[in-house]
């Protein structure tokens, strides 16, 4: 028999109370909380990355999206995560069947083609209203062989080589490398004679991703050819390979195998990289924390190859995706088209990290949030404008620094070039097969066995993706 | 109401309820524990194994059941041999150079002497950070240009100058060289399990009975001798938990080289669970990163056996 206390409980009792409180925790929110409608919801989510330049999320996207918003009677919900979350957070979001209504992606999401809409609606109304997509934009998210637009970019970013004139002078080539021999003749003389080397990274991160695909399209080589066929062991590709091993050689230091997406930055604030290869970002951050290193860093389009191609890798590629899961399709597909209406502000929250990958797009009339440009009125004056005479050039700065990545959009290209983004090479750039082939060869691997590994390895992966239907090609 | 009469019998006494029944009291009370253990690690690890034997993608969750083929596959792979190798050497390189130094600290730590609290406070403290945090921390100390350790290195002249005994150049690059490389992890691996091993070593080392090395001094068993023929045999029961826990925090960890390496350089440091993330997540073949994540499943198992077959004799003891 259950003994009562006159002030505390019997276990009976105590077992009773925790359960109904328990029940009742349970029940409550469904009796007094209201329901998720199951129907269209007024609200649309969005998930998109934090960007470089932190002014670009706090002065104009969460403004703009909170705006847009008003205007057309819905609640836009932006949440922002560091790039490297894209991937676990989409695969989780996507697995869930729940989640943000858009993802942004900086890189092709090609492989969630089977989990997300085909955007081709999309892409045709933004050319009737804004003019032709950017190739390279379109090739980071249209799939030939299925013919859908797995994703919808409206902009991307530029990846020149940035360079330190001071230096550069004293080798007796002031206006930097043309060619990628440059850097070993000239690069190489700067090291020996004034100890500061060069950055290019050959380690498992994305810079170093971007460098070696930059390199191996500038020596005529690549992964696939335009039907995705896997090309990648070639002559060109041992050169290249070759290539990479004597600039290690002569004008580098073992730091490049430890590169992170952060050491282009430091290496150029902190005065030890004489040229790197990245966006105007690690400019910017120079601008901001030493200005004597930021006057003296210039730029130099994309570097020459032995037969005088030149192509660098698109240093960002920002692509929507809706999930099929998305109750708010519609708005959230014409927010992509008001996205791409006000990418003015866009590239100028942005210091000029972001370029359009509509140009023709006509400049929106009315207060634009900046000093008005004369004569703009379309996205590739106010480009042209802005890389000629840098609003945010620091007081006394050499102006027309920027003139030379005008014409970026001709020697800038897709991941996957010359033919399309796809998740084979989407995954050849995840497991870092590229960085790790040259800088097998930088670390005294003969150049043909890396080649040899490496072609091992993306074989494997595009015959597997092959086989899911998502990769075209026969070898 | 239920009471006794005077001739012994019950009078309205109920029958035992439910809520009588210690038993079932106890399974309820377990109950949220295994739902728990069920749905946080039962449900993923089911969904491992399908996924593993499926082509499933992040991309495409819909499961088509392909059999060993992803086992197939990923053993062909170079670098999930290497990463297989590299799992088991930093797991046990670690694990063994944490038993060592876990055994000089306790045994230091068993001393009495001014300001014991503040170094065992000290020696506590990497195992209150959050792994990814301290992690942080030493990718800070490994940097190649800002490298506060080779900056010291440089301050007494052992780097840095011509001649000098670690080389002219002014920094190591820890990461950037493969041994190097290896060696941080190893060392990170270390710092962080240290703590809990000496905890561990020190528990040990108190219960031995007093009377027990007093007897064995008056017989002039002293310093090493005692050690090795007394107190490592009366804690190697707990030596081996703490090795077992060192071993199963190492071959599960991600953090420490997705942290400071990604796997580089040329995956010399790359990991099943990174190369399970690498390849599952970024690469977007979820299958096969299940396939390669459950290559560790029968070594965990069969240390997680031991731990426990260990921790049973402890108790005996």
């Amino acid at each position: 028999m259950a003994r009562a206390s006159k002030k505390g409980m019997t276990r009976r009792e105590f077992v009773k109370a925790a359960t109904v409180g328990t029940v009742a925790m349970g029940v409550a929110p469904e009796i007094f909380l209201p329901r998720q409608s199951a129907a269209v919801s007024r609200e649309l989510k969005i998930l998109v990355w934090s960007h470089f330049v932190p002014r670009f999320d706090k002065e104009w996207f969460d403004n703009f999206t909170k705006n847009w918003g008003k205007a057309n009677d819905v609640t836009v919900k932006v949440d922002h995560i560091g790039l490297a979350e894209i991937p676990s957070r989409t695969a989780a979001e996507v697995s869930a069947g729940q989640g943000h209504d858009l993802i942004e992606w900086i890189s092709p999401p090609s492989q969630f083609e089977p989990s997300v809409l085909d955007l081709s609606d999309v892409v045709k109304e933004a050319e009737k209203r804004f003019g032709k997509q950017h190739p390279l934009c379109r090739r980071s998210s249209y799939n030939p062989l299925t013919k859908k637009y797995y994703s919808f970019c409206p902009g991307w970013t530029i990846d020149p080589g940035n360079y330190r004139k001071s230096l550069w002078e004293k080798a007796g080539k002031p206006n930097g490398p043309e060619t990628w021999e440059d850097l070993i003749t000239f690069g190489g003389k700067i090291k020996k004679e004034q100890g500061i080397q060069l950055g290019i990274g050959l380690s498992q991160e994305i810079d170093s991703n971007m460098a070696a695909r930059a390199l191996l399209w500038s020596f005529d080589s690549s992964i696939q050819d335009a039907k995705e066929n896997v090309v990648l062991n070639s002559k060109n590709t041992v050169a290249a390979v070759e290539y990479m091993a004597r600039l290690f050689k002569e004008a580098m230091v073992p730091e490049v195998f430890a590169w992170t997406a952060v050491s282009n930055n430091q290496a150029l604030i902190a005065g030890r990289a004489a040229y790197i290869l990245n966006s105007v970002s690690a400019y910017r951050s120079a601008q901001k924390e030493v200005p004597e290193i930021a006057k003296d860093v210039y730029f130099t389009p994309a570097l020459k190859g032995p037969r005088g191609a030149n192509w660098s890798c698109e240093h960002v590629i920002y692509n929507y995706i809706i999930p099929k899961y998305s109750k708010n399709v519609d708005m959230a597909k014409k927010f992509l088209l008001a996205l791409v209406e006000n990418y003015d502000q866009a590239m100028y929250s942005s210091e000029l990290y972001n370029s359009p990958a509509f140009f023709d797009a006509p400049i929106p009339s009315g207060d634009r949030g900046y000093p008005a440009v004369k004569g703009a009125k379309k996205l590739r004056d106010l480009h042209n404008s802005w890389f000629d005479d840098d609003p945010f050039a620091l007081p006394g700065e050499a102006k027309g620094k920027l003139s030379v990545l005008k014409d970026a959009e001709k020697w800038s290209t897709n991941v996957g070039h010359p033919g399309p983004a796809n998740p084979a090479e989407g995954e050849v750039f995840a497991t870092f097969i590229l960085p790790n082939m040259l800088a097998n060869a930088a670390r005294g691997m003969k150049a043909e066995e890396a080649v040899a590994q490496a072609e091992l390895l993306v074989k494997a992966i595009f015959a597997k993706w092959r086989k899911k239907g998502l990769v075209g090609g026969t070898k | 109401m239920s009471g006794w009469q005077e001739d012994g019998t019950t009078v309205g006494l109920t029958r035992p309820g439910f809520r009588d029944q210690a038993g079932l009291l106890a399974k309820l009370m377990i109950a949220p524990a295994i739902i728990y253990i069920s749905a946080m690690i039962g449900i993923p690890f089911v969904l491992a194994i399908l996924y593993s034997l499926s082509d499933v993608t992040t991309g495409d969750p819909t499961l088509r059941l392909i059999g060993l083929q992803n086992f197939r596959e990923i053993l062909a792979d170079p670098v999930f041999r290497i990463s297989l190798k590299n799992t088991f050497f930093f797991a046990f390189v670690s694990v063994t150079l944490v038993i060592i130094l876990s055994r000089i600290l306790a045994t230091a730590l068993m001393a009495d002497f001014r300001g014991k609290w503040l170094v065992r406070f000290l020696i506590m403290l990497p195992w209150t950070a959050p792994i990814s945090l301290g992690t942080i921390g030493w990718l800070w100390m490994y940097d190649s240009i800002f490298s506060p350790i080779d900056w010291i290195l440089r301050s007494i002249g052992l780097l840095g100058t011509p001649g000098a005994l670690l080389g002219a150049q002014p920094n190591l690059y820890w990461l950037g060289e493969p041994k190097l490389a290896m060696a941080s992890v190893v060392l990170v691996h270390a710092w962080r399990l240290l703590p809990l091993a000496t905890v561990i070593q020190l528990a040990g080392l108190s219960s031995i009975p007093r009377e027990l090395l007093e007897a064995a001094e008056v017989d002039g068993a002293k310093g090493w001798r005692r050690t090795v023929e007394i107190t490592i045999p009366l804690t190697l029961p707990i030596i081996s938990i703490a090795f077992l826990f060192g071993l199963i925090f190492t071959f599960t960890d991600m953090t420490v080289v997705y942290v400071l390496t990604r796997g580089g350089p040329v995956h010399m440091t790359q990991v099943l669970s990174t190369w399970t993330f690498f390849k599952g997540i970024e690469g977007g073949d979820l299958a096969q990163g299940a396939a390669i994540s459950l290559f560790l499943f029968p070594a965990l198992a069969g240390v997680a056996a031991l731990m426990l077959r260990m921790a049973r004799r402890t108790e005996v003891v």
